[in-house]
């Protein structure tokens, strides 16, 4: 009996200490998030240029004023935008291919060598942004769709050889043996024994990086490197803001076109 | 008069340096059904593996038709292997691929890779194909993805992929490791039928000591990479059974 109520005591005890800990969270986060508005938004903001409620939704309603005039020149950077992420997502997996098998431990041609080389091209072209591959390719090769086009690759190699170089190393090894044991070369082991192991999981990848890869070229016009971004920098850089609006909108659609593309080529291939 | 030769076999393992066949000398004669019995680990897979160098013997000889292969470069081996067919415990196929493209794949050793890469095989291959796929009563099932066949099915697939080398001697891995007893017999008969009738010598993975006796003219028994048998299998006593697997705990 007397164990029992100590045993009571202890629960009480235990969690009484978890409520305090609780509340102690919740003020730190408290304390954290306010004092975050104090600095960064009460006294780092312009309040002066703000104005008053009035004039921001006036300014909103700039953009709300859609430039329509627009609409009819819109038509060859909606398709030089689609383009540039069709062919830089071709382009990346070309690239993806080498650096999938390098980076592929079962395949690798040369564990210590080209085996960290192809892991370490992987994570460089990931964490560099697109943005920044696009200028490096704008101040290489000039303006225009090119430095987009070779941007969007080289920022798709990391994640397609990525994915790639890991489905190589989950395939059943039994059906590459076979391969070797009927005489196929390095290349017909691959042809037979891997890739088909692998087919769907890289198609899946391709799609889904092509699917990002329309946002990515929506933008990569801000640098001077194509497409509707160019546009976009255009309708800003005029204080059109109605124009503005009516490139996001021609941006969106593009986006709701991949969307819908990619989801019936996946089910179509899945 | 032997096919096979194979003299003082070595193989040990990559890491750890100890050895899994220690020195295995046997030959396989024209019109041999060998069967390599013993326990679990005896080294029966890796020796079976050493003829084609799939696994790389360290020491001794083996020679096909009077070539030795242990010293073959890569390209030479390639063209050996395509003489060599291998029917494996687990089939081994590529499952999504189509049953006639994984009995074609038989053929890679012969045709180069460009054609390879738009699988442009010769009419006759196509041709050769289907007739293995009747002879293992397959033909019903030739665009089917080898995953939508049953045990027994893929095993002849294997079967007919090994034919379809042409091959002058066949390796077998535990072929029946994978099926139930009824559908071990069948692949056991259809293998022996069709070596006969093709005329190619077998030696064959096996630890269905019955299936073995059986099927096989000559048995070669393993424990822990030593020979503890070899001859006919007429002349396998039970107490040549009992000495090969008198190591062997549950």
């Amino acid at each position: 009996m007397t164990h029992l109520v100590s045993l009571q005591a202890e629960l009480e005890r235990s969690r009484r200490r978890r409520q305090w800990v609780q509340l102690l969270m919740l003020a730190l986060v408290l304390v954290t998030v306010l004092g975050s508005i104090q600095v960064i938004i009460i006294e780092d903001t312009d309040w002066d240029r703000v104005g008053s409620f009035g004039q921001i939704m006036e300014s909103v309603g700039r953009f709300m004023a859609l430039d329509l005039s627009l609409i009819p020149h819109l038509g060859i950077p909606m398709l030089e935008t689609f383009l540039m992420a069709c062919l830089g997502t071709l382009l990346g997996l070309f690239f993806s291919l080498p650096v999938a098998w390098f980076g592929a431990l079962n395949v690798t041609p040369s564990k210590r060598i080209l085996y960290p080389f192809g892991r370490f091209l992987m994570t460089l072209s990931r964490s560099i942004h697109e943005m920044v591959w696009a200028l490096i390719f704008v101040a290489a090769v000039g303006l225009g769709a090119l430095p987009g086009i070779l941007a969007i690759a080289m920022r798709s190699v990391g994640f397609i050889s990525k994915i790639t170089a890991e489905a190589i190393e989950n395939i059943d090894p039994k059906p590459v043996e076979a391969i070797r044991a009927v005489g196929g070369n390095n290349f017909q082991v691959m042809y037979y024994g891997i890739l088909p192991q692998i087919k769907t999981v890289v198609l899946g990848t391709i799609i889904f990086e092509w699917d990002i890869n329309i946002r990515r070229s929506a933008i990569m016009g801000l640098v001077g490197a194509g497409g509707l971004g160019l546009t976009f920098f255009r309708q800003m850089a005029m204080y059109n803001y109605g124009g503005v609006t009516v490139v996001i909108l021609a941006i969106l659609s593009l986006i709701l076109l991949g969307e819908i593309l990619s989801h019936y080529t996946r089910k179509a291939i899945v | 008069m032997s096919i096979l030769q194979v003299q003082n076999l070595k193989a040990r393992y990559a890491q750890t340096g100890d050895d899994i066949l220690k020195g295995i000398s046997f030959n396989v004669a024209e019109g041999d059904f060998y069967a390599i019995i013993g326990p679990s680990g005896a080294g029966k897979s890796t020796l079976i593996r050493c003829i084609n160098r799939l696994v790389e013997p360290s020491e001794g000889s083996v020679s096909l038709f009077g070539q030795e292969l242990t010293r073959l470069s890569a390209r030479e081996l390639r063209k050996t292997r395509r003489h060599i067919g291998m029917i494996f415990q687990e089939f081994n196929l590529v499952n999504r691929m189509s049953v006639m493209d994984n009995v074609l794949s038989g053929r890679l050793g012969y045709v180069g890779t460009t054609r390879s890469l738009f699988k442009l095989f010769p009419r006759s291959d196509i041709q050769r194909a289907l007739e293995l796929l009747d002879r293992v009563s397959l033909i019903d099932h030739v665009d089917k993805r080898a995953d939508q066949l049953s045990g027994g099915q893929r095993q002849r697939v294997g079967i007919a992929r090994a034919l379809m080398q042409d091959p002058q001697l066949l390796l077998l891995d535990e072929p029946t490791a994978s099926l139930d007893p009824k559908i071990s017999r069948d692949v056991m008969q259809l293998i022996r039928d069709t070596a006969r009738d093709l005329g190619i010598p077998v030696l064959c993975n096996i630890h269905d000591v019955a299936l073995a006796k059986e099927f096989c003219n000559r048995i070669l028994g393993l424990q822990s990479g030593r020979m503890m048998f070899d001859g006919k299998t007429a002349d396998l006593a039970d107490s040549d059974l009992e000495r090969i697997y008198e190591l062997e705990v549950l």
